[in-house]
């Protein structure tokens, strides 16, 4: 009898264990998926930059809101605010934040803009100098009018420098607020911000 | 699975029952995350720390110390309140007077975003909300006549004002004399 108990027990706490584990695969799994992804399930993807029409919506999936919810918590709509994220620089490459980069772009057809540098925790850089993000009232045109920034370890000269001091991933968001209606309607015809690498990691 | 021995058949449906386990387990993780996260928004230490139960807060300007919401924009000012509407409406009113973008914002508890107002929106004039219940009829909750009503999804949510603020210092004076006029209180009644 005392045998047969055991086995018994045995085999509950086993099973138990299984159960435990597989519920702890669901829940990690859930975990890494969001945290591993700035937005999920990108409605249009622009050179490096990724946006999720749906970020802030009612409309949105349930992978997009708990997505949002955890790299860009109250989100706006498309209609007041379209979000591009990237996190690649246009080699493919994950950013890094101690690589240089210089981003090179035109004023998007928004009433306002942002980009701003954010490590992978989607918290702002601990800045020495208070350059978090350039935006459209800041920036300096070219006679073309194109604007460029850098961002990484160290300023390079005659730029403006977003410092993104550590080692570890990071993210650059783009902000267009009030977005002209038929840059809504199709995400895909805005001109890209450029990501280029400047030389070598530190 | 005629195949199949009885102890094969009996791991088999084990195997299985551990698979549907582990993506019920995925699935409601997914569903939760976010309403997890705006309870802590909405209840955790900003809001004690703010005391914006019903009521205005205005944190100060975001920096790389800003850790309480991710993705913080470094270029607005931000004006936060947490409505409860579990005892009738709750008004939201403000006034800024301001050349650049703004926009008052409302979410559910379950980080929807279902009510947004900016400035050319607004057109200059004041913004006056009353802000009930799905559930609840407006004339239960004081609402007067004519006064502009919004219905929210949930009974708790977070309002958040956001003010364009390209240089803070140069502007401050005027940015947070226009974020001040934000006025967020249960109803009174007419």
């Amino acid at each position: 009898m005392s045998a047969s108990r055991s086995a018994t027990g045995k085999r509950w706490l086993i099973g138990a264990l299984l159960y435990l584990s597989a519920v702890a695969v669901g829940v990690g799994s859930a975990l890494l998926v969001l945290k591993k992804a700035p937005w999920l399930n990108p409605s249009a993807q622009v050179g490096a930059w990724r946006v999720n029409l749906h970020a802030g919506s009612v409309d949105a999936d349930m992978y997009t809101r708990a997505s949002v919810a955890v790299n860009g918590l109250l989100a706006l709509g498309r209609e007041e605010t379209m979000y591009f994220i990237a996190a690649q620089d246009d080699s493919g490459h994950a950013l890094r934040s101690n690589c240089n980069y210089r981003v090179k772009g035109s004023a998007p057809a928004a009433r306002w803009w942002s980009i701003t540098a954010y490590a992978d925790d989607m918290f702002l850089f601990d800045a020495p100098n208070g350059h978090y993000s350039l935006n459209g009232d800041i920036a300096k045109r070219s006679a073309e009018g194109s604007f460029d920034f850098t961002t990484g370890p160290t300023e390079q000269p005659g730029s403006y420098w977003l410092p993104t001091p550590g080692k570890r991933g990071m993210v650059l968001t783009l902000r267009l607020y009030n977005p002209e209606p038929a840059l809504q309607a199709a995400p895909q015809s805005l001109h890209a911000p450029q990501i280029e690498r400047i030389g070598e990691c530190l | 699975m005629k195949h199949l021995s009885a102890a094969q058949r009996l791991w088999f449906y084990r195997g299985l029952t551990l698979l549907v386990t582990a993506i019920l387990a995925h699935l409601l993780t997914i569903w939760a995350v976010p309403r997890l996260i705006m309870q802590v928004v909405l209840q955790g230490p900003m809001a004690q720390t703010l005391n914006m139960h019903n009521r205005a807060a205005f944190p100060p300007p975001v920096t790389a110390q800003s850790r309480a919401i991710v993705m913080p924009s470094p270029d607005l000012l931000y004006s936060v309140c947490v409505f409860d509407l579990s005892e009738g409406a709750v008004r939201v009113r403000a006034a800024p007077q301001l050349p650049n973008y703004w926009s008052i914002a409302l979410y559910s508890a379950n980080s929807d975003n279902f009510f947004v107002r900016n400035d050319r929106q607004a057109a200059g004039k004041p913004v006056d909300l009353w802000l009930v219940p799905s559930s609840g009829a407006p004339a239960q909750d004081r609402v007067p006549a004519g006064a502009e009503v919004v219905v929210s999804p949930s009974k708790t949510g977070f309002l958040l004002m956001r003010v364009l603020a390209s240089d803070y210092q140069a502007d401050q004076m005027m940015l947070e004399a226009a974020r001040r006029t934000l006025r967020c209180e249960a109803a009174r009644g007419p």
